[in-house]
């Protein structure tokens, strides 16, 4: 009997599957040994990964067979890793702090201004020009249905932000509490947030409920196979 | 007479008023004030302190035992010489022992006081007359083992060991003579007494003797009392305190029995008394009597011209008898108790500095020469009969056999500083007895020296409740001595200290108190039940049945491959928007195609994407190229290649490129955004990947024909649509997300930053409408997924409704029960 690769992945898929699955009886070894198996895997996969996806290709071949100046390029990259190695030694790892320095920097300047110019102000424009005729007959929508989306994000975007608005004095019996017209907006906020949070709680459970079902079809799929 | 201040340095008399002598400018009036408060000077009524000698004998330090014992030898020796030869006596004292006079005598025994006898050892015999001669003698301190007996005598007692032994009388005639010297010159000048002493005697001392010849005659030879009393010194020439004093030591004897009277009056200075009474001498000393040759030559000479300090401070001893004559009471209770006496120790180690000798001091200072003559003189007139204390005067005879050591300064190394500044001071600058007739009085006394009468006073209480401590110093200035430190409570420990059981030892009560303590802590740390929610009580097993009935639904239509669910009618804009960008790109187009999803998401995340690439390969033909900036991304790129694309049959490396792993994240993707070909310049065979076929001709990411973004996150899809915005220019971005992340990336859709959404299953199911149903399986999976997805929607609803039935009904009741 000849056992073909989809034979052993499918017994291997069927077999780790029935390991996840019983974890919905509780913790058990079972499960414990799926687990540890898929870590294990992983970690090794992932040291393969960084051997020849990382340092192979952009830190050894650079310095092996690339020109002087991807050479003077890698050299710079190589010193932070070897800076970030000082950490080993305590009374060396002050020297670490440089690279980590330099990562930090760059990283925080990297994520803000792609946060700024990829995020708050097109999303900001796109709040703003919700209400944009010609913007949206350009897109074949009518001014009813601009109207009513724009006005249904405007109130839901200033709702929830007056939900979110915590600024309250005190009354004349002492209860501390916002100003009611606040109130009022807050509650319609509340209902926004409830929407959004159920729009993804019903996200989460399509995307999981179509995992599973992928799964059960998997497993129904190899057992009409074979 | 008396109101006039005599000048102590010209010895003229002038008005109490004046400052400073009329005749040589010297200062008339002390310069400090009158002490008060702590430091004022006791006043005549005062509690005096309780001196106690009698436990002086064991602090002696080992070199002045020896010594002592060195000397008892020799008085023996010389005891037994002098019974052979009576008429020749040896001088008084050597130059080498400085207490080579302190001789002990063997007769003292006799007239040993109780108290003197405790610490000899040697019970004490009956006084046998009071007119006995009395005479001067030197004591010497006995051993160790002679103290320390009883000395419950009464105070009569006290001077009876200051008495003169009878077993001497040469001795108590050469006291006599002493005393007959005070007004017999003559005698004084005897040879046989002075040719001894002269040679000892320093210049002043001979002075002395030569002023003292001058004296008028008249003071009685034979006892000491009637020489006092029978005085020649007129009394004008007496100063008044002493003639103050003098009364009053009178008034006292009238006062007092004739026991007491004696031994207050006849009372020596402490240290003095302390030195004689701790004798245990057992042989009579015949070389005391070369120390009264000098003090008979010395009374007389009582000029005025230089007085030696410590002559001048016996001057003013008989003011100090009086204060000590209230203290015989108290001393002889201090001395019963054998305990030793800080007043005693100091007095043993510089016999000066004794309380007496400090009240005397400073009339000593004030004293000319002739106010000490009269002085002396005047102390022996107010002598009565008593005076056979008054023959142990004896700080003169000490005093020049304390001169005469060679040891001298050591024993004033613990005199206080005025007393040494006193003795030390120069005559001339002495004060008159007059001028301080007033400022000191008998009972007047420094500071210091009322602060060591407390401090005596103090201790001699305490050390009359605990026995002797005999502990030996080693170390620091009291090294060698024993018993110095006196005991009681807090100086050291006098017995065992007792042994206390290490139980716990309680009563009832208390274990009662402390078991409610406990309670009390146990109630304060034990949590408090927060109170749960009846309707999930039964959340286990809802769990279990909701479990198996979506396992259920879930597999009999995948198991019966039904198709009873229709796909989705109508296409949203955002998948129309990716439906027009998968039906748009060029022929053959390069199109980057990122791949950010969690293996676990690859049921839904192929399904969602498979229908567009399927029909963009369809029509298209693309050259795809593949990134990932997560580690499983790569292998992920081959499962969708080989699973639901396989029936395309794309080969690596010509229709499609796998770049693999991009690492760096955000950066990563920044940097790959710029420079792709720097960035990723190899791909998963580790072949250079700008140099295929796939990638031919591109060196930018604008240069792409579209960017589509899989992921089942919605922050990698945000971090590809910021990173890339400016890069990628008007390339067309499509993102196929999972269901979960689709709402947090709509907004970027409104926004127009991407060209098109696909959410999950959903999108995938639009998708195979518009493509003919391919590959089919969004179909295999709606069924199941629209039987979970009402199955959830009829849970959800009817565990609300059930919820709000259950909340209703509560209200109800409590309604009704209200």
């Amino acid at each position: 009997m000849v056992f073909s690769s989809d034979l052993v992945t499918g017994l291997l898929s069927f077999l780790f599957t029935i390991l996840i699955f019983s974890y919905l009886i509780g913790d058990n070894p079972l499960f414990r040994i799926a687990v540890y198996i898929f870590v294990g895997v992983s970690s090794g996969y992932l040291a393969a990964l960084a051997w020849w996806q990382v340092i192979v290709p952009r830190l050894i071949y650079p310095l092996v067979y690339g020109s002087v100046l991807e050479k003077a390029f890698t050299a710079i990259p190589l010193l932070g890793a070897v800076l970030i190695l000082m950490k080993i030694s305590p009374r060396l790892a002050g020297l670490a702090r440089i690279a980590m320095a330099f990562l930090v920097g760059a990283g925080a300047a990297v994520i803000i201004a792609g946060a700024l110019s990829g995020t708050l102000l097109p999303q900001i424009a796109a709040t703003i020009n919700a209400f944009d005729l010609s913007a949206a007959s350009a897109r074949n929508i009518s001014v009813v249905e601009v109207v009513f989306n724009g006005a249904f994000i405007l109130a839901g975007t200033v709702f929830t932000l007056i939900y979110f608005h915590f600024g309250a004095s005190t009354k004349a019996d002492g209860s501390i509490r916002r100003l009611k017209l606040i109130e009022i907006n807050a509650l319609v906020g509340r209902i926004f947030i409830g929407i959004t949070l159920g729009t993804i709680f019903a996200g989460v459970y399509a995307a999981a409920l179509t995992a599973l079902i992928e799964r059960i079809s998997s497993l129904i799929n190899f057992i009409g196979n074979y | 007479m008396s109101d006039m201040i005599k000048c102590p340095s010209c010895a003229e008399n002038n008005l109490p008023d004046q400052e400073f002598c009329q005749y040589c400018q010297t200062r008339l009036q002390p310069l400090t004030d009158p002490l008060d408060g702590a430091d004022a000077p006791i006043k005549p009524g005062q509690a005096p302190t309780k001196i106690n000698t009698a436990e002086l004998e064991p602090i002696l330090p080992q070199w002045l035992r020896d010594a002592r014992d060195s000397a008892r030898k020799d008085d023996q020796q010389a005891a037994q010489q002098n019974l052979q030869q009576p008429s020749q006596p040896k001088p008084a004292s050597s130059a080498k022992d400085p207490l080579a006079g302190l001789q002990s005598q063997a007769g003292d025994e006799e007239d040993m006081p109780d108290r003197l006898a405790s610490i000899t050892g040697v019970t004490s015999k009956p006084i046998k007359s009071r007119t006995e001669s009395f005479a001067v003698r030197w004591v010497e301190l006995g051993g160790k083992d002679d103290f320390a007996k009883d000395e419950s005598d009464g105070s009569s007692s006290d001077l009876a060991g200051l008495k003169s032994s009878e077993p001497q009388p040469d001795e108590n005639n050469e006291v006599r003579d002493w005393f007959r010297n005070l007004g017999n010159p003559e005698q004084a000048q005897q040879p046989e007494q002075s040719d001894s002493t002269d040679s000892d005697l320093p210049d002043w001392l001979t002075q002395m003797a030569t002023k003292e010849n001058l004296q008028p005659e008249g003071t009685p030879p034979d006892d000491s009392a009637d020489v006092l009393d029978n005085s020649p010194v007129p009394s004008s020439d007496v100063p008044d305190w002493l003639r103050v004093l003098g009364s009053q030591n009178e008034k006292s004897k009238s006062a007092d029995s004739a026991d007491h009277s004696e031994s207050s009056v006849g009372e020596p200075p402490a240290g003095i008394m302390s030195e004689e009474a701790e004798s245990p001498s057992d042989s009579p000393k015949p070389d005391q009597d070369k120390s009264f040759e000098w003090l008979k030559s010395t009374v007389p000479a009582t000029s005025g011209e230089e007085i030696p300090d410590w002559l001048s401070n016996d001057a003013a001893v008989p003011p100090t008898f009086t204060a000590a004559e209230d203290e015989s009471a108290e001393l002889k209770d201090a001395q019963s108790n054998g305990i030793s006496d800080r007043s005693e120790t100091v007095a043993l180690q510089s016999p000066i500095h004794t309380e007496s000798e400090e009240k005397s001091i400073e009339p000593a200072q004030d004293a000319d020469t002739l106010g000490w003559l009269n002085t002396f003189q005047a102390v022996s007139a107010y002598q009565p009969e008593n005076s056979l204390a008054q023959a142990d005067f004896t700080p003169l005879d000490f005093a020049e056999d304390f001169q005469a050591s060679d040891n001298m300064d050591g024993l004033f190394t613990d005199i206080p500083d005025e007393l040494m500044s006193a003795l030390e001071a120069p005559p001339s600058s002495l004060p008159t007895a007059d001028a301080y007739s007033e400022t000191i009085a008998p009972d007047d006394q420094t500071s210091w020296v009322e602060a060591m009468r407390s401090v005596d006073s103090g201790i001699s209480k305490l050390s009359s409740n605990f026995p002797a401590d005999q502990t030996v110093e080693s170390s620091g200035v009291l090294a060698g001595l024993s018993g110095v430190l006196p005991s009681g409570p807090g100086f050291a420990q006098m017995s065992r200290p007792k042994a206390y059981s290490t139980k716990l030892q309680v009563s009832d009560e208390q274990q009662a108190q402390a078991a409610l303590l406990e309670q009390i802590l146990a109630a304060e740390t034990a949590p408090v039940p927060i109170a749960s929610f009846s309707v999930l009580r039964t959340s286990h097993s809802l769990r279990w049945f909701l479990a198996f009935i979506v396992f259920v639904m879930i597999t009999i239509p995948l198991f019966m491959r039904t198709q009873m669910f229709s796909l989705p009618v109508g296409v949203p804009m955002d998948v129309n928007g990716a439906l027009q960008v998968a039906q748009t790109i060029p022929e053959s187009a390069p199109v980057l195609v990122a791949f950010d999803y969690e293996p676990a998401r690859v049921g839904e995340m192929e399904a969602a994407a498979a229908p567009m690439f399927d029909q963009m390969i369809l029509l298209r033909h693309p050259h795809l190229t593949f990134i990932s900036t997560n580690e499983t991304g790569a292998i992920l790129v081959e499962r969708f290649i080989s699973g639901p694309l396989a029936v395309h049959n794309y080969q690596s490396g010509i229709q499609y490129l796998n770049l693999g792993y991009l690492p760096g994240g955000q950066m990563g993707i920044r940097a790959f955004a710029q420079n792709p070909r720097v960035t990723a310049p190899f791909d998963m065979s580790f072949s250079s990947a700008w140099d295929s076929i796939p990638l031919a001709g591109i060196s930018s990411l604008s240069q792409f024909a579209a960017l589509i973004v899989i992921t089942d996150d919605a922050e990698a899809a945000r971090t590809w649509i910021e990173q890339t915005e400016s890069a990628r220019g008007a390339v067309p971005f499509v993102v196929i997300s999972s269901a979960q992340s689709a709402p947090m990336i709509q907004p970027y859709y409104e926004s127009q930053q991407i060209s098109g959404l696909v959410p999950g299953l959903y999108g995938g199911a639009l998708f195979e409408q518009y493509n003919a149903g391919r590959p089919g399986s969004a179909r295999s999976y709606w069924d199941a997924y629209s039987l979970g997805m009402l199955l959830a929607m009829a849970l959800v609803l009817g565990g609300g409704l059930w919820n709000l039935a259950l909340g209703l009904r509560e209200r109800v009741a409590a309604w009704e029960t209200q």
